[in-house]
């Protein structure tokens, strides 16, 4: 009974700590910054729901977040198959080099971004993708691939080689067993892949401050920085901003959570 | 008809290392229940994969109904085969498992169900068609593996160690009934094993393998009853047939040989001809030994020792004797199957056992048969 009563009283603890922070931005999100200034834990009173559609189509919210949706999907889809493909093969497959080329895929996670995103710039401008949604797109697949590749290469790894052969021997192309077998076996996993890339891609900040500057092409965390002035902050903007941002992530999260689980505890339940 | 032909099959994984498969020659008759039969990195599981087509062929022929198959991808060989991890698509539930496989090969709708349905009848499956194989027993997951096989409708079956996750009681049943599948498909079947029991119950005939190369291939009994050579006579048999060196006293077509301190005279046609002074391997079976001397045995067919090891299994006794005057080697104790208990035996206690010399083999120095 004891027992049970500490562990209630540590997930109660947990709770308030991961969705304090939540809850709080929730409901500065319905009040204006003045309200907040005078009192920083009041609760909404009244509720002001109007600031949601006043942030989505005054302060340019809904162009912020479009852009932001296109950005981050092309390059979700783009990390998921090329990555898959790309972790399936060194899996699976014995070739020349085939360590060396996932050891130096996989080192690249250990560079800090500041040290690429100079150099990124310059290759950007070159090939005229500056301030262009194609170029962060790019440049997004590029950091995001080696986490992805080295991520699922252990799932893919795992997959035993007789569901393979067994195929082979079904009739299977190499191609066709990757699309009906291995990539479906794998779901867990890149379930796992999707909800990680979609959030840090979501939230990524310093590629996009860096490489865009059109505000017709700024993302979500950019949009949210221009409510952040020299010497004053609009808070109640960007608690609404804020939580206009998160939606899509908790969709994904809710969506994809089950399988996410899956994928991490694979192999320990086995 | 699907003739099975493997001429001179070998595979050289890289130079420098021995073959895994060397020159392995063997024909399976259609209809025929082959079983390659070896301990482990015997090169079975290679030659079957080669004959499956998931593995390279590095020198030999083969072919399957007088066509050479040794460039044709596995999927053009109408193999099926059942692998030891049964190999079932995880994410597909049973039927989709036994189906994807003819849906490829676009078998009309129709029949893909008719195929389905009766390898489930037979296999005793309908009730679990919607499952997903995560939600089946060991035994169950073995027979959808094995209907996955039976749809194809394919020349050959090719089995790799099929029984071998399972537990006794359902390796059993399970082995009943791929023999009974043999009798009703009368289908050409390859079936790769390290346990001999299987092997002895389901093979029309049985290659017995060892570092790559094949050591002779026979009905289970022949091969049993007349081992070619010391690897099959000590590898068969469960205890396996006891091997001790020994010298030829006298030759000609009735040696006698000695084993230690006794002199035993190997009846006359059961062996061939010898020289005096070589020396050989004498080969007995256990069950071919016995504790009480056989009345009118003639004396030189006893071994005098001492009781070593005695395991009573209830319906026999398994009883390990070191023999009298031999230096204490492994090679030299012998193992007797006993019907009944041990008579009062007691281990470190001294007895006789009395050999049937008509069941006897002799090996010469190079390990080879000495046969008439």
């Amino acid at each position: 009974m004891l027992k049970r009563s500490l562990i209630v009283f540590v997930l109660c603890g947990y709770t308030l700590f991961a969705a304090g922070p939540f809850v709080w931005a929730a409901l500065l999100s319905f009040r204006t910054t003045s309200e907040i200034q005078l009192d920083h834990y009041a609760l909404p009173s009244p509720f002001h729901w109007e600031k949601y559609p006043d942030a989505w189509f005054n302060s340019n919210y809904g162009t912020y977040f479009l852009n932001s949706l296109e950005v981050v999907l092309a390059a979700v889809f783009i990390l998921t198959f090329v990555g898959a493909m790309a972790a399936h093969c060194l899996a699976r497959y014995k070739f020349r080099w085939n360590r060396a080329i996932y050891f130096v895929l996989f080192s690249t996670i250990i560079f800090p971004p500041q040290i690429t995103i100079i150099s990124l710039f310059q290759v950007l401008v070159n090939y005229g993708l500056y301030n262009s949604k194609v170029g962060l797109v790019l440049v997004y697949v590029a950091i995001q691939l080696p986490l992805t590749i080295y991520i699922l290469e252990g799932f893919f790894a795992r997959i035993p080689a007789d569901l393979f052969e067994a195929a082979r021997m079904d009739g299977f192309s190499d191609w066709m067993i990757f699309w009906k077998i291995a990539f479906p076996i794998a779901l867990p996993a890149v379930s796992t892949t999707i909800i990680l890339n979609f959030i840090l891609l979501w939230n990524e900040f310093l590629f996009a401050v860096v490489l865009i500057t059109d505000e017709a092409s700024r993302t979500l965390p950019l949009g949210i920085q221009r409510f952040i002035g020299d010497t004053q902050e609009d808070i109640g903007m960007i608690a609404t901003g804020l939580m206009i941002a998160m939606i899509p992530v908790i969709v994904v999260y809710g969506f994809f959570s089950e399988k996410l689980i899956q994928g991490m505890t694979a192999g320990a339940v086995k | 008809m699907a003739i099975v032909k493997l001429d001179k099959l070998t595979k050289l994984y890289s130079s420098g290392h021995p073959p895994a498969a060397d020159n392995v020659s063997l024909t399976i008759q259609d209809g025929e229940f082959m079983v390659l039969l070896g301990p482990s990195g015997c090169g079975k599981t290679t030659t079957l994969r080669m004959i499956a087509g998931l593995e390279s062929i590095s020198g030999g022929e083969l072919s399957i109904d007088g066509q050479k198959v040794n460039d044709k991808p596995a999927k053009d060989r109408d193999i099926a085969m059942v692998f030891q991890s049964y190999a079932l698509y995880p994410h597909m539930s049973v039927k989709d498992n036994l189906a994807f496989g003819l849906r490829r090969r676009k078998v009309p709708r129709e029949e893909i169900e008719r195929r389905v349905g009766e390898a489930c009848r037979v296999l005793g499956l309908v009730p679990y068609l919607a499952r997903k194989p995560h939600a089946l027993s060991g035994g169950q997951r073995q027979r959808v593996a094995l209907g996955r096989a039976i749809v194809r409708e394919p020349k050959v079956f090719l089995f790799d160690e099929p029984l071998s996750n399972l537990d006794a009681a359902l390796r059993v049943s399970t082995r009943t009934e791929i023999a009974a599948l043999h009798r009703r498909l009368g289908a050409t079947m390859i079936y790769v094993t390290h346990d001999q029991v299987e092997a002895m119950t389901l093979g029309t005939r049985i290659c017995i393998m060892s570092g790559g190369r094949v050591m002779q291939v026979g009905p289970p009994l022949e091969v049993y009853q007349r081992p070619v050579n010391t690897f099959v006579a000590g590898f068969l048999g469960n205890p396996p047939m006891n091997l001790i060196p020994a010298r030829v006293e006298s030759g000609g077509a009735a040696p006698v040989v000695q084993i230690g301190d006794t002199v035993l005279a190997i009846p006359t046609g059961r062996v061939g001809t010898l020289a005096a002074g070589s020396v050989v391997t004498f080969g007995i079976r256990p069950e071919s030994l016995s504790l009480d001397p056989r009345p009118g045995a003639a004396p030189g067919a006893r071994l005098s020792g001492t009781a070593e090891q005695i395991e009573a299994l209830g319906a026999e006794t398994i009883l390990t004797v070191r023999i009298d005057g031999q230096a204490d080697r492994i090679a030299d104790r012998v193992i007797a199957r006993i019907a009944g208990d041990a008579g009062g035996i007691a281990l470190g206690q001294p007895c006789t056992l009395s050999l049937d010399l008509n069941e006897a083999h002799l090996f010469d120095g190079a390990g080879m048969a000495v046969r008439p």
